[in-house]
């Protein structure tokens, strides 16, 4: 559980989630003579089309819709990226499992940090597009860095819940993956809030990645800051999912070496 | 006390039929689904003191990986608890998280972290590591190039730079050559020396003898005996088989075809007997032994000679001699009788012997009865000695 003792602990197995994760991460380009390239060009393609579609056939009109569409494409392909990876976690592992032992919930924490750093990369690619489009950011992108742990955390809140379900039910998966296609088009990425009429916003917007997303496009692109009671409203459901991912996950671990 | 175990249970599960996904587990919930219990350790308890080596043996599925694996936190008990105080690292498999398409020098990074190294440690000791492994040529060389051997080397080379307070091993000296189990050893020596505590799983109860001080022998889940090495192997090699040594197709009588003799003196029964003078199969190297030839004769016989041979299970000859040859001449009453062979100590260093007991006369010319081949026994390793044969000798350097 999310104890002090457990975070210590943890915290002495620093080099361990590191190293996991930098030897997957090597591992996903090592074998393209592209290298990571290819990695970038995916969410560069994506944008692309994307572009082209909704900007002149939807006439989607939003000040710097590239870079809006960009940090969209992003921030999900972070989430979409780290719990995909992740439901693979423990499963994909057995030796690590089944032979040795250190606490399970670091081999999600390393997955995820390979998806962070997949996403770290990516964000250069951003950088480069904000430079070329003129755009620069104001004081507000103080608040990015505190969106993007909450982001993070949550995902790791969903792949620990998620990595621990793949063990005993292996269609979790494909549910999942179900879950993330109707996400991706029920979260304002590719549109902005404002086509929804106002009454119904509230319901879009009770997502938390919608929250997310959108806050992190305000203080990132337009200088706006995030209203407080929104921070709150992504801060609890952020501490809600980990808690309950780590629930999940605590009852599953003591038979994951019987049930790989 | 660095590893205490008070009365520890484990049952399985086995589900009748396994329902791996949630569709199947949402239609099975009209039919209940039916588990078989496997109950593989059944209260177990035992202390291991500081520096202490102590052997876990038994039969195959007696329980002895399980508990190893909950000592090292892998599998949870059912009951029970297991406490172990200070730095554990397991051996239960070398190269535990070895990517193929990593270079050496890449895994001995991610397999040194993974065996709880400190980075820094790492980054000093890869060197030697290429080194002790022979390995300097490719150490930018992919792992899934190199050799099986390479890799085990590699393994093991950077799994011993670990410095545990509790090493727990599970028959990784079962794997590779006789150099490398001797490296093995000699790390393992190195480990006690250095006051590490070792629980080590085998079934070389030779290895056991030499390096245990004491041994928990498990029997069907349960704890038979933990104590002293040398009382605990004796009590595994002879209390084993109490059923005797009756020809081992007993079911359907001696095969004739490997039986003759005109039957005026019939060799009813051959017992084994270990140092104890109990019936036994399995025997120490080393250990004294006692062939007992139970016959039955017609009439009286004064013509009459009794011998053996031993052949080992590839069917060469090891051993063979007769009352005539050691000049012990006999005689036999009409009846039931029986004449005993001792050895002082068996010669062989390991393996399994078959034993032909026979009965003729004295010019060989008529045979009484020759059972050829029909019993057997089996020898257990005592010392490192390698060979067929312990030849009595002793170094001297003066």
């Amino acid at each position: 559980m999310l104890t002090s003792s457990h975070l210590h602990e943890l915290w002495s197995y620093r080099d361990l989630i590191i190293r996991l994760a930098w030897s997957d991460f090597k591992l996903r380009y090592k074998s393209s003579a592209l290298g990571f390239f290819w990695s970038l060009l995916e969410p560069l393609l994506m944008l692309l089309v994307l572009y082209v579609v909704f900007s002149n056939l939807m006439r989607i009109q939003v000040e710097h819709y590239q870079l809006f569409l960009l940090l969209g494409i992003i921030l999900w392909n972070f989430l979409d990226r780290g719990t995909s990876m992740s439901i693979w976690g423990i499963v994909g592992k057995p030796s690590l499992v089944q032979k040795v032992y250190f606490p399970r919930d670091i081999l999600v924490i390393s997955t995820c940090t390979t998806a962070l750093m997949m996403t770290a990369l990516e964000f250069v690619v951003f950088v480069i597009f904000m430079a070329v489009f003129r755009v620069l950011p104001g004081l507000t992108l103080a608040y990015f860095p505190v969106l993007f742990v909450c982001e993070f955390l949550m995902i790791l809140g969903l792949s620990l819940a998620l990595s621990a379900l793949n063990v005993y039910f292996r269609d979790v998966q494909f549910i999942w993956r179900l879950v993330v296609q109707v996400g991706f088009f029920a979260t304002p990425i590719l549109y902005p809030i404002t086509i929804f009429p106002e009454k119904l916003r509230w319901i879009v917007m009770l997502n938390p990645m919608a929250q997310i997303i959108t806050m992190m496009r305000d203080c990132t692109l337009y200088r706006i800051s995030p209203e407080p009671l929104n921070l709150a409203y992504v801060a609890v459901s952020t501490l809600i999912v980990l808690l309950l991912g780590y629930l999940i996950f605590e009852h599953l671990e003591p038979k994951f070496a019987e049930a790989i | 006390m660095v590893v205490k175990v008070e009365h520890l249970w484990k049952t399985f599960q086995i589900p009748h039929e396994r329902r791996t996904t949630l569709f199947e587990n949402l239609m099975g919930l009209m039919r209940p689904n039916q588990y078989e219990t496997f109950t593989v350790l059944k209260d177990v308890s035992f202390e291991v003191n500081e520096g202490e080596c102590v052997g876990i043996i038994g039969d195959n599925g007696s329980g002895k990986s399980t508990l190893l694996k909950i000592i090292a936190n892998i599998l949870r008990p059912s009951r029970g608890t297991v406490r172990v105080e200070g730095k554990m690292t397991p051996f239960l498999e070398l190269g535990v998280g070895f990517q193929p398409d990593l270079t050496v020098r890449e895994n001995i990074g991610v397999y040194g972290t993974v065996m709880g190294l400190p980075r820094k440690e790492i980054r000093d000791r890869t060197d030697d590591v290429i080194e002790f492994a022979g390995l300097h040529r490719f150490e930018d060389t992919k792992l899934k190039n190199l050799s099986s051997g390479m890799q085990v080397r590699l393994a093991f080379s950077t799994a011993i730079q670990t410095n545990p307070d509790v090493l727990l091993v599970d028959e990784v000296l079962a794997v590779g050559d006789m150099e490398f189990q001797q490296k093995c050893f000699d790390v393992f020596n190195r480990y006690r020396k250095d006051g590490v505590t070792i629980l080590f799983v085998s079934h070389d109860l030779g290895a056991v003898r030499r390096f245990c001080d004491r041994t928990l022998l498990l029997g069907g889940g349960a704890q038979r005996v933990f104590g002293e090495t040398e009382d605990v192997l004796d009590r595994y090699v002879y209390c084993r088989s109490s059923n005797g040594n009756s020809p081992d197709n007993s079911n359907n009588g001696p095969d004739s075809s490997n039986r003759w003799g005109n039957k005026k003196v019939t060799i009813t029964d051959v017992d084994l007997l270990d140092k104890f003078g109990i019936r036994c199969k399995r025997f120490n190297s080393m250990d004294p032994m006692t062939i007992r030839i139970n016959y039955h004769a017609v009439e009286d016989l004064s013509d009459i000679t009794f011998g053996i041979a031993i052949h080992a299970d590839d069917g060469r000859h090891i051993f063979g001699t007769n009352t005539k040859i050691k000049g012990v001449p006999q005689r036999v009453l009409a009846g039931d009788g029986h004449i005993n062979l001792k050895i002082e100590h068996i010669p062989m260093l390991s393996g399994k012997y078959l034993l032909s007991p026979a009965a003729q006369s004295l010019d060989y010319g008529i045979t009484y009865d020759w059972i050829d081949k029909q019993y057997s026994f089996e020898v257990i390793p005592t010392s490192g000695d390698a060979g067929t044969v312990a030849i009595p000798c002793s170094w001297d350097s003066k």
